[in-house]
């Protein structure tokens, strides 16, 4: 949508967007479809048994939010994206609340690769870059272990090659 | 105390850059704890006036069982002290331990430091990384004549390196050789020189005072003030009179606005600020006196600012973000350390930001100056700025007009802010990373809000609102300007570029000052408006 008006800050001309694995996609709606479920299923159960009418609606939220969760995830994984430049990563996400960031490698000062345990069962890793500011939130979550290798090295030698003082 | 730190150090300084190991001064763990010890001291006094005062008592009145009570009361006390002794002795013999455990080393490349009885601790700070240097003396320290050096190298959370404490001339002597160091020099000699000091800055206390009053905390606190008395006239005439519920309300409040207040004003007591080749030099401080040394090109972002009430005096404030230095995003970040001038008029706000950001970038048809003080209290697009569009009125009406930018070849300025004014100058060399955001109402508007990341402190440098596509021209521009800007960017070691270091030069510092001339309290020798070179090694 709104792919006419691609001089947006959010798509730079000539830049050529990776998209994060749809793996990811599941791996949150595990992590936030779940408890709600459990919490709906818990209310539901609770209305028959108890039984308690006024149980019901919160059944009804907390499905709803399973629901968009569910839907918001697919949304959000597809939204995640990354380029790397000659000189710098970009990062970009959200879709409501859109935002970009633009780290130059010479500024990277160590990079993360986490895995929890829902993203490993899902075999997704989260590669994070640091830069002496707090405010440069550059992760990417979602990436198949290997890319999130190869990324994560390919990263630690560019900043080698263009590290700069701070 | 308060003789700006120059020739006692060079004359006698002891050897703290022979490469060995040293303690720091024997009395540390006394000035480290005085508050315990003082607290000991006035248990003892207490529990001696008892216990006369209870003899006496007990000698003169010698009433039923007052007598029993008065002895029972004696052996508490003298168990007490008993208890309180063997504290103190195993806090002493800790404290002891733990200052023969401390040692540190200069070396050619680092400064290092080890520490801990049972959790032992060696640190290594690279002295090419090195933000800048402090020297710290709290009110206790000063009495003994001692002080604290604050080393700062950019790491994440606590990453300096507090040797404490030293004699004030150690502290000094260490503090020039990590600088000669740190920027590249090798000094043959024992004793680095101190680099000359032109003074730039001095804040009147006047002036502390009236920007005191004229600040929002004051406001505040006269408002509350006021407002107590409106409430208690009130109170009084209508109802009962009783003020405790409200009382209790304000006085907390008056409290927090005078503790404000206060540390602002212990702050900038006395606040000079000087210019020297090792960087810009900072003096302040009422109990705790401290002067900061930050080396050229450590200085990441500047912000001038305005509050309301400064308008009408055209007072500014300037903070910086130096890494290492406050420790946390936000306001009040390490407050202490971070402003560079409490309060200054346009023009002192104007040199000093001169000095640390010493290329604007601004080439010459146009004036540096001209750019500044369309930055500091201009509006629209003159002087070549970028402002929100018209539709950002709906999100900024008051200002969206002045919220904007202006790049130059050096420098990003941002202003914003239409009663509160504020100025962010961050050097494209110092930029680290870039972002844009956009919600959905700016989507709507075809708007979105550019931010420049710089390291952690005061300063967060965001143009609010732009339109998406100047956003997204300065997000590809500003990505370029700071790459080149990187590469062309001067070495860590500050006096790499410099090239100009020949030993045959007359040294103002340590040739032109016999011992015994320069009495203490007089200020250094102005050493021509710029000093660009470091005093060379005395090697002649």
């Amino acid at each position: 949508m709104g792919s006419s008006r691609a001089s947006e800050p959010f798509d730079p001309d000539g830049v050529v967007w990776s998209s994060v694995s749809p793996r990811l996609a599941s791996a949150r709606r595990v992590s936030g479809c779940l408890p709600l479920l459990v919490l709906a299923t818990g209310c539901a159960v609770a209305a028959v048994v108890v039984p308690w009418p006024p149980l019901w609606p919160p059944v009804v939220v907390f499905a709803g939010l399973t629901v968009w969760v569910y839907w918001l995830a697919g949304r959000q994984a597809r939204a995640w994206g990354y380029a790397e430049r000659e000189d710098d990563l970009l990062v970009r996400s959200g879709i409501l609340f859109r935002r970009v960031v633009v780290v130059p490698y010479g500024r990277m000062q160590f990079v993360d690769v986490q895995a929890g345990p829902i993203d490993r069962a899902f075999g997704i890793a989260r590669v994070q870059l640091h830069t002496a500011s707090a405010a440069s939130d550059a992760a990417i979550p979602g990436l198949s272990p290997d890319e999130a290798a190869r990324l994560r090295d390919r990263l630690a030698s560019r900043g080698q090659a263009q590290l700069a003082g701070l | 105390m308060t003789a700006p730190d120059d020739a006692p150090a060079r004359r006698r300084a002891p050897a703290a850059a022979d490469g060995q190991w040293h303690r720091v001064h024997p009395l540390t763990p006394a000035v480290k704890s005085w508050q315990v010890l003082v607290f000991v001291l006035v248990f003892l006094a207490q529990d001696y006036g008892q216990q006369a005062f209870r003899g006496g008592f007990g000698d003169e009145g010698g009433g039923d069982g007052g007598f029993d009570v008065g002895r029972i009361g004696t052996g508490l006390l003298a168990g007490g002290s008993a208890v309180i002794a063997v504290v103190v002795l195993a806090a002493v013999g800790f404290a002891v331990l733990s200052w023969r455990m401390t040692r540190y080393r200069l070396t050619a490349e680092a400064l290092e430091l080890h520490q801990g009885v049972l959790f032992r601790r060696q640190r290594a700070a690279r002295l090419d990384r090195l933000q800048a240097v402090d020297v710290v003396q709290p009110l206790v320290a000063r009495i003994f004549g001692l002080a604290r050096l604050n080393l700062e190298v950019a790491g994440a959370g606590d990453s300096k390196i507090e040797l404490a404490y030293l004699t004030h001339e150690q502290a000094q002597s260490l503090r020039g050789h990590l600088l000669a160091r740190a920027a590249g020099v090798v000094y043959e000699t024992d004793e680095a020189p101190q680099a000359p000091e032109h003074h730039v800055f001095e804040l009147p206390l006047q002036r502390l005072f009236g920007s005191l009053l004229l600040s929002g905390a004051f406001a505040t606190a006269v408002v509350a003030a006021l407002a107590f008395v409106a409430f208690g006239v009130v109170s009084v005439l209508v109802g009962n009179g009783d003020l405790g519920p409200f009382a209790a309300g304000g006085i907390p409040l008056l409290l927090g606005v005078g503790g404000v207040l206060w540390g602002r004003f212990s702050n900038g007591f006395g606040f000079r600020v000087a210019t020297s080749p090792d960087g810009v030099r900072l003096r302040h401080g009422l109990l705790e006196q401290r002067t900061q040394t930050v080396p050229p090109g450590r200085v990441q972002a500047v912000r001038l600012s305005q509050p309301l009430l400064w308008r009408g005096v055209d007072w500014w404030n300037v903070r910086v973000n130096v890494a290492g230095y406050g420790g946390g995003s936000g306001e009040q970040s390490g407050e202490s350390e971070t402003t560079l001038l409490p309060v200054a008029d346009r023009r002192e706000a104007l040199t000093v930001l001169a000095m640390v950001v010493p290329d604007l970038g601004v080439v010459p048809p146009e004036h540096p100056v001209a750019v500044v003080e369309a930055a500091l209290s201009g509006s629209g697009t003159a002087s070549g700025f970028v402002t929100s569009p018209r539709s950002a009125r709906w999100l900024d009406p008051l200002a969206w007009r002045r919220t904007g930018y202006r790049a130059t070849e050096q420098v990003l300025l941002v202003r914003r802010g239409r009663l509160t004014r504020q100025v962010d100058v961050v050097p494209h060399a110092r930029t680290q990373s870039l972002g844009v955001r956009q919600g959905p109402v700016q989507r709507r508007l075809g708007l979105a809000t550019f931010a420049v990341h710089s390291t952690p402190g005061p300063v967060s440098p965001v143009v609010a609102h732009l339109s998406s596509t100047a956003a997204a021209v300065l997000l590809a521009e500003q990505a370029g300007r700071s790459r080149v800007a990187r590469l062309a960017a001067g070495p860590e070691r500050w006096m790499d570029v410099a090239g100009s270091i020949s030993p045959a030069a007359g040294s103002p510092s340590t040739a032109a000052d016999p011992p015994g001339t320069d009495p203490p309290g007089t200020d250094p020798p102005a050493a021509g408006p710029a000093p660009d070179a470091r005093p060379p090694a005395a090697t002649s």
